[in-house]
């Protein structure tokens, strides 16, 4: 029996499991539906941006009636799971299950698959027979997704940056890689079954003021390392910078270089898809805002060519969206990408060039450092502040980055702390920024540049 | 070759298995092994022989530091990664208030301050270490004091700093240092410094290597990550637990760290293991489980030494779960597997062992089910170690 | 100068914390940042091993007075009364009533307290105070 294999049975041997059927499982995703493959999704609908909106409720009901919603209108289905759940702690999550059960009301903030099984969550994704997406924030997914598979959900977000800087002080980062190179070999076991498994990386990291370099090389690193293990689809991701200008040289460069750096780990059959997140700073209150904003992201992902567009709702800056909400958005959405078919695409080559040198020379240093494995290399560059994310929580982000919008709102690096860029590079960089004497107007600059949409 | 010196028997590892063999208290390391092994040890070449020790209990240390949130907990997390077993820690700003260890220190650490602070010890430092005995001496504390500390010190070792300018843990000094301390001291223990006449290979603390091989463990035993393994020996009961576990917002090279009861030991601190058993307010419904009354934790037989090291798995349990607040907190509740290894292992059957964690899960944490319980019999956790 | 910064108890709001860090290093401090989810015990620590003479303290979620009560046992035990202790944010859940709230912080033991106040304006009265209590060196 393979180490893999041993470790997915002590995994799944969890109190909270019912008895995981290996076989019975595999012999489902064989047989499962293409319909439930977004990796098969992607490649048959070549022109048209999948909508994927946001959503999860506790109880099994709410969570059918969110799909019966969403089947008819949207092209991925969202689940996302609690934060009991991805704290690994079953017990609390089936605790408020319980009593959301009970009293009706939305305990949790997500769906506890674990709780709920894999035999009945199976059920209703198959009754949708529409790719289902999972959504978390899980340091240690590892059993997490085998119940995700298990039950028809084909897509698997995270990563062992993505969902650690952004959300953790302090769990472990050496572990989280460990942790997500299992779970890299679970979806790349399960892909040779049927169509691909699809693992997407989380692009917008802390969602404040981070510059196009950082996620770029967080996404491509993610993806290498997931690559490596044998996933034969996956996605890179950014959320709306805040400048269409940026938006559009992100997004070529991050498709240009991903492709460039997986062909260099001598990966060339993997399919690599762009995702783009909408707007994920602080949201206007105001309804006509928070619409245009809505629309205007929705435009962007048409003009940057995203393969799916993950929606917002005029309601993120007060709550849990209603019905009304997110039907509404999903029509914006769905509306504003029809008009948009076959846009000519372009960018602003100076930034491109940039970017992408910016990109290259951090790479060049990450592959530089003396370790022997890839995930080795790139957690000591964190370590090290070679990528450092702005406003993370984690005690081994270095924190020395600082960043502020120019006066077309793109995001430049006013302190590049122990980042590898050339002096070429940083000057470009500092060459937009336009800023007072006064010592204060760093940080009002950097308050004003957080609200930027408000 | 393995040879492991522990503080009850020595353990034996050959391409025939691994046997073990009690000590003889009579003899001294040298002598004993020759007359219990020696017809094997002349089938190998000194470089085939790799021997490690945790003989005479392991390395002690005395750490005097600042705090405990940084001087202190970054000292002992080198020092118990290094292999040293039992750590007494002092509060500098406190230190009228600590009795004066009386028995021989192998090494005392002086931590504290980043480089920047001036001013840090004086006197008191000075007087209070003239009271005590001990082999080594080691600082590592804020720059500013090497002058003074150097010309009040005997055969001070200066090594840099373990707290950085942003009051992060470097380690690599430290750690190194302490390491080879057991190379260092050796030479000054007659008794293990003979033992370099059977190895040309660098003798490390035994508890060490065990560290070392963790990340390996489960290409030897069904063990998954996150895990704790216990080690009850005859001196200490030694955990080693993976990061994740606990929140202690240190960024080290270790996956695993370590930490060590010394009131926990059967045979060389079977009193405070009695007296500590004696002040827990479940043990009585424990011995009740186990169809025994404490007056068994005074008996002298070897059932009372079998009922001792079930306690001994109670009580360590306890002392990391939330219940006691003092040493470490681990989340006992992600935990998916426990590896009980040591001398225990010969004693206690596996059906026991798992009995007193269940008791431990259902009675302390309300839990149906426990972790899976891996017993290390055969030592493969040390060889693992002495291979790599 | 040296301060001590972070947020209190299990309060992650880190942006915030960060703008802190920022300002008083544009000021020029030496700024020593322990992150979200601190405890006052290493705030105090942190104070010792830094020789710091201002400890910055956060709190955005309101729950800050039941992380703080300890400060005058623990400022009397290390002998701390030259430090300059400063809390601000949101210092209790809901709007709450600045008059109260900031006797009963200075009674725990800070010296100067915010709730809700403008940043700038909390760090450059801090400047004042710190410059009038040890003379006007940064």
């Amino acid at each position: 029996m393979s180490l893999l294999q041993r470790d997915r049975d002590i995994i799944l041997s969890n109190e909270y499991v019912d008895n995981f059927d290996f076989a019975e499982v595999e012999e489902f995703v064989k047989n499962a539906s293409k319909n439930l493959f977004i990796s098969h999704k992607f490649k048959t609908n070549k022109n048209k941006t999948l909508v994927q909106p946001r959503g999860g409720f506790p109880t099994y009901d709410k969570m059918y009636a969110l799909y019966e919603q969403f089947a008819p209108v949207v092209d991925v289905l969202p689940m996302t799971i609690d934060s009991h759940t991805r704290l690994n702690d079953y017990g609390s999550a089936a605790k408020m299950l319980r009593l959301s059960e009970e009293t009706e009301t939305d305990l949790l903030n997500g769906y506890p698959l674990i709780n709920h099984g894999y035999r009945t969550t199976r059920k209703m994704v198959t009754h949708f027979d529409t790719p289902v997406s999972l959504r978390h924030g899980t340091p240690d997914a590892r059993l997490l997704i085998e119940l995700a598979i298990a039950s028809g959900v084909f897509e698997i977000e995270g990563g062992p940056i993505t969902y650690i800087l952004p959300y953790s002080k302090n769990f472990p980062q050496d572990k989280a890689f460990l942790y997500w190179k299992h779970v890299e070999r679970v979806c790349a076991k399960y892909s040779t079954l049927n169509e691909p498994i699809n693992r997407e990386s989380f692009g917008p990291l802390t969602a404040t003021l981070v510059p196009p370099c950082i996620t770029i090389v967080i996404q491509i690193a993610e993806m290498l390392l997931s690559l490596e293990e044998g996933v034969k689809s996956f996605s890179v991701s950014f959320a709306q910078t805040g400048s269409l200008n940026q938006d559009l040289v992100t997004s070529k460069v991050l498709r240009k270089l991903a492709t460039k750096y997986a062909h260099q780990i001598g990966v060339t059959d993997a399919t690599i898809n762009l995702v783009y997140h909408q707007w994920m700073g602080a949201f206007p209150r105001d309804k006509f805002k928070s619409d245009s904003l809505i629309n205007a992201g929705a435009m962007i992902a048409a003009m940057v060519g995203a393969d799916k567009i993950i929606t917002k709702t005029r309601a993120e800056a007060f709550g849990i969206p209603t019905k009304e909400d997110n039907a509404q958005a999903v029509a914006n959405v769905q509306y504003t990408l029809n008009m948009l078919r076959g846009v000519p695409s372009f960018v602003d080559e100076e930034e491109e060039e940039n970017l992408t040198n910016q990109v290259d020379e951090i790479f060049e240093a990450i592959f530089n450092d003396k370790a022997d494995t890839l995930w080795r290399k790139v957690f000591n560059s964190i370590k090290n502040g070679i990528i450092d994310v702005p406003f993370s929580p984690h005690i081994i982000n270095n924190n020395e980055l600082i960043t502020v919008r120019d006066k077309q709102s793109n995001i430049r690096i006013y302190k590049k702390g122990k980042l590898p860029i050339s002096e070429k590079s940083f000057k470009y960089e500092q060459s937009k920024i336009d800023l007072g004497e006064n010592p204060d107007s760093v940080v009002n600059q950097i308050i004003h540049d957080i609200g930027v949409m408000l | 070759m393995l040879i492991d010196v522990g503080s009850t028997y020595f353990k034996v590892a050959t391409k025939n298995g691994i046997s073990h063999h009690f000590r003889n208290f009579d003899k001294n390391i040298y002598d004993d092994l020759v007359f219990k092994c020696g017809d094997e040890i002349k089938n190998y070449e000194k470089e085939d022989i790799q021997i490690c020790s945790s003989a005479n209990g392991g390395l002690s240390t005395l750490i005097i530091g600042l705090t405990e949130s940084f001087s202190l907990k970054y000292a002992s997390n080198i020092a118990y990664n290094s292999g040293i077993n039992i750590i007494e820690t002092v509060v500098y700003s406190q230190i009228e208030t600590y009795p004066v260890p009386s028995e021989m220190l192998d090494v005392v650490i002086v931590v504290g301050a980043i480089d920047s602070v001036e001013n840090v010890y004086d006197q008191t430092l000075i007087d209070y270490l003239d009271k005590l005995n001990y082999s080594n001496i080691v600082y590592v504390g804020s720059k500013t004091q090497v002058e003074f500390l150097n010309k009040n010190i005997e055969n001070l070792v200066i090594l840099p700093n373990i707290i950085d300018n942003k009051l992060k843990m470097v380690e690599d000094d430290l750690k190194e240092y302490l390491t080879n301390l057991y190379q260092a001291d050796i030479m000054g223990k007659e008794d293990i410094k003979k033992l370099y006449d059977l190895t040309a290979n660098q003798i490390f603390s035994t508890p060490y290597i065990v560290n070392q091989s963790l990340p390996l463990i489960h290409t030897k035993l069904n063990v998954a990550d996150p895990f704790i393994v216990i080690d009850i020996g005859g001196a200490t009961t030694d955990i080693h637990y993976s990061k994740d576990l606990v929140d202690d917002n240190i960024i080290t090279e270790n996956e695993y760290d370590r930490l060590v009861f010394k009131k926990l030991g059967v045979y060389k601190s079977r009193e405070s293991l009695v007296h500590t058993a004696k002040n827990n307010e479940f043990v009585y419904e424990l011995l009740a489980h186990l169809n025994t009354t404490e007056n068994m934790l005074d008996d002298k037989g070897e059932s009372a030494t079998k009922l001792l090291m079930k306690l001994s798995i109670f009580l360590v349990l306890y002392k990391i779960s939330h219940h006691h607040k003092s040493y470490l907190n681990i989340k006992l509740d992600t935990l998916n597997s426990i590896v009980l290894t040591g001398g225990i292992t010969k004693v206690l059957d596996d059906a026991e062992m798992e009995d007193i964690i269940s008791f431990f899960y259902k009675k302390l944490l309300n839990y149906d089910t426990t972790p899976t319980l891996v017993v290390d019999k055969d030592y493969a956790i040390w060889t693992l170690g002495m291979n790599k | 100068m040296k301060v001590v910064i972070g947020v209190v108890g299990n309060d992650i709001h880190v942006v915030a914390n960060r703008l802190i860090d920022i300002s008083l290093q544009s000021r020029g401090y030496e700024v020593f940042n322990l992150g979200v989810n601190t405890y006052l015990e290493e705030f105090i620590d942190a104070v010792i091993e830094t020789d710091a003479k201002v400890l910055l303290i956060s709190s955005l979620n309101g729950e800050a007075e039941g992380w703080c009560r300890d400060l005058l046992v623990l400022k009397d035990k290390y002998k701390l009364d030259d430090v300059v202790f400063v809390i601000g944010g949101n210092l209790s859940v809901g709007e709450g009533d600045e008059s109260q709230i900031v006797p009963k912080f200075k009674e725990y033991g800070f010296d100067l307290v915010f709730h809700q106040k403008d940043l700038m304006e909390g760090l450059d009265e801090l400047n004042s105070f710190v410059q009038s209590k040890f003379g006007g060196e940064n």
